[in-house]
């Protein structure tokens, strides 16, 4: 009775991206939840390297309007 | 030399010519700092992911630079954020040259999509206009 888990692995590896842009909304969409919330390496099985840039990409976001800060679905 | 990227964002409100010339005074003011610029370009309008000033949309103009004095920058940074011309900027610092955006492409890119739109209007409207005889 083992837990068959999925195997993690970093998006950026396995695309070929080293650099990341903060106004690339798209990309970072994956690595939030619905709140809006960054989500931690653990579940989104980003390298350590990237998971920095991402986060430091999405704060940039944040500040300049392109992303929610908190996204609690109400207008 | 450093090269810098601002992306700022102006009332959505505003119509071209003071758009142009929003984007003049912002011209003007970076070649006073001796900063070589590269791009300037209308980004579009995107709706904000929170209101600011207000506001729900805006629209983004992104600018490439290479820096020059930088205490003038520093001025001119401090300028931007008193101006009433912009809702919001961001100052970052890229590592790498960044290519040269025609300008040209993106305002015909612009109107294309207004072409698109104004052609989906009729298209509905020639829709509604069946409908609404279908009825009579």
């Amino acid at each position: 009775m083992a837990f068959q888990t999925r195997r993690k692995y970093c998006f950026f590896k396995e695309n070929n991206i080293i650099e990341i842009d903060y106004k690339d909304v798209k990309l970072l969409k994956r690595f939030i939840n619905d709140n809006g919330k960054i989500m931690p390496r653990r579940v989104t099985g980003t390298s350590a390297k990237m998971h920095r840039k991402v986060v430091s990409a999405i704060k940039r976001a944040r500040t300049i309007g392109l992303m929610p800060f908190i996204d609690n679905g109400s207008e | 030399m450093r090269y810098y990227e601002i992306l700022y964002i102006v009332n959505p409100n505003f119509e071209r010519k003071k758009l142009d010339e929003t984007m003049k005074e912002i011209d003007n003011r970076l070649t006073e700092t001796k900063s070589k610029i590269i791009n300037h370009i209308i980004w579009g309008k995107k709706k904000l992911a929170y209101p600011m000033q207000g506001h729900k949309y805006g629209t983004y103009i992104l600018v490439h630079y290479q820096g020059g004095n930088k205490d003038k920058l520093d001025e001119f940074d401090s300028w931007l954020k008193l101006s009433d011309l912009v809702i919001r900027h961001m100052i970052v610092r890229i590592e790498k040259e960044p290519d040269v955006l025609e300008k040209v492409d993106n305002e015909s890119s612009i109107k294309e999509k207004e072409d698109l739109k104004s052609d989906k209007d009729k298209i509905s409207k020639e829709k509604n206009d069946e409908e609404t005889e279908g009825v009579k």
